[in-house]
């Protein structure tokens, strides 16, 4: 029960989280709050190829905490005038469960109007291994000048092999400023709230 | 509990920046056109009011700046600056405006870097005399 407690902590990690790389300098928190998690996650950006973060989650059920050290890289970036494609190496392990970790690649391609994502992720520990995919997009309904508020219509599809279910469901993000806030809901995950701030 | 607040967040805090926003009054009433070799650019002087002093502006052309919260980091970055007086960033044509201090020379190569350590490409910089 417990490995199941931990793997499942894993798999509702924040996969929102947009850009998981900020600028040189720049720290990103986020709190994100499910059926099963809460969860803050702070990220430090040294250099424009990696990132640094800390996590904390807390299990809605168990009630146990499972504290983590985090590494994103930049394996690949494409700028254009209207657009960008990202790829990332996600990296984690556990503080207290030390044979507890993740890799993900995870990627997207975002224009103003359109964003294409996706994750590969595969989390293993004492006697398990597990794989999550998913894929995400979105379209901005409309296009907003800097320092409007921002929306993002989104679509979200994800299957791991923990119950081999695909669920697919709604994400609306809104961002304004430093502040970007994401919902998503589906009836066997019900809400899924992340929040983030950079600054 | 944790997840209340966060649904009272997602409603709240985004209405409030809006109306704060709506408050600051139509940024569109102070859009002015300025020429560069490339052509106009929309510079918002709502946001972009200098001061007395009549120093150089840069038009930096960058790849890659699609989004407003990317490029957040990028006025928190050259906000440090202490010879830049205004910044304003213009997501439709991936143009960011400097606006320098009265005797300041402008580094290519700093802005080049600092657009760079936001994930960006610069392609061309262009100096405006005021």
């Amino acid at each position: 029960m417990r490995i199941f407690t931990i793997v499942g902590c894993l798999l509702f990690a924040s996969n929102a989280l947009s850009r998981p790389i900020s600028y040189v300098g720049g720290h990103t928190l986020t709190v994100n709050s499910n059926a099963q998690t809460h969860n803050i996650y702070w990220h430090f950006t040294p250099d424009n190829k990696y990132s640094i973060g800390l996590d904390y989650q807390k299990d809605r059920i168990s009630n146990n905490a499972f504290p983590s050290a985090r590494l994103t890289v930049l394996l690949n970036r494409k700028n254009t005038t209207n657009s960008q494609r990202n790829l990332y190496l996600k990296t984690g392990v556990g503080a207290q469960h030390g044979s507890t970790y993740f890799f993900a690649l995870a990627g997207d391609w975002e224009s103003r109007r359109i964003f294409a994502g996706f994750s590969a992720k595969q989390m293993s520990g004492s006697g398990y291994t597990l794989f999550e995919h998913s894929l995400k997009l979105g379209v901005a309904p409309y296009l907003g000048n800097y320092g409007d508020m921002h929306t993002w219509v989104m679509i979200e599809t994800k299957k791991n092999t923990l119950n081999d279910q695909r669920l697919t469901y709604p994400v609306l993000r809104l961002f304004k400023g430093c502040a970007l806030a994401e919902a998503s809901y589906h009836k066997k995950s019900d809400w899924n709230i992340n929040l983030t701030y950079r600054f | 509990m944790m997840k209340t607040l966060c649904l009272i967040g997602l409603v709240v805090v985004p209405v409030a920046i809006q109306a704060q926003h709506q408050n600051m009054g139509d940024h569109k009433e102070h859009n002015h056109k300025d020429r560069t070799n490339e052509g106009e650019i929309t510079v918002d002087r709502g946001r972009f009011v200098k001061n007395d002093s009549s120093g150089l502006v840069a038009v930096v052309s960058v790849q890659g700046m699609v989004c407003d919260f990317c490029a957040r980091g990028i006025e928190k970055t050259f906000s440090k600056d202490k010879h830049i007086e205004k910044i304003d960033v213009d997501l439709a044509s991936g143009k960011i405006v400097l606006a320098y201090a009265s005797g300041t020379t402008i580094d290519r190569a700093d802005i080049q870097t600092k657009i760079l350590n936001n994930g960006l490409n610069t392609t061309d910089i262009q100096i405006i005399g005021n």
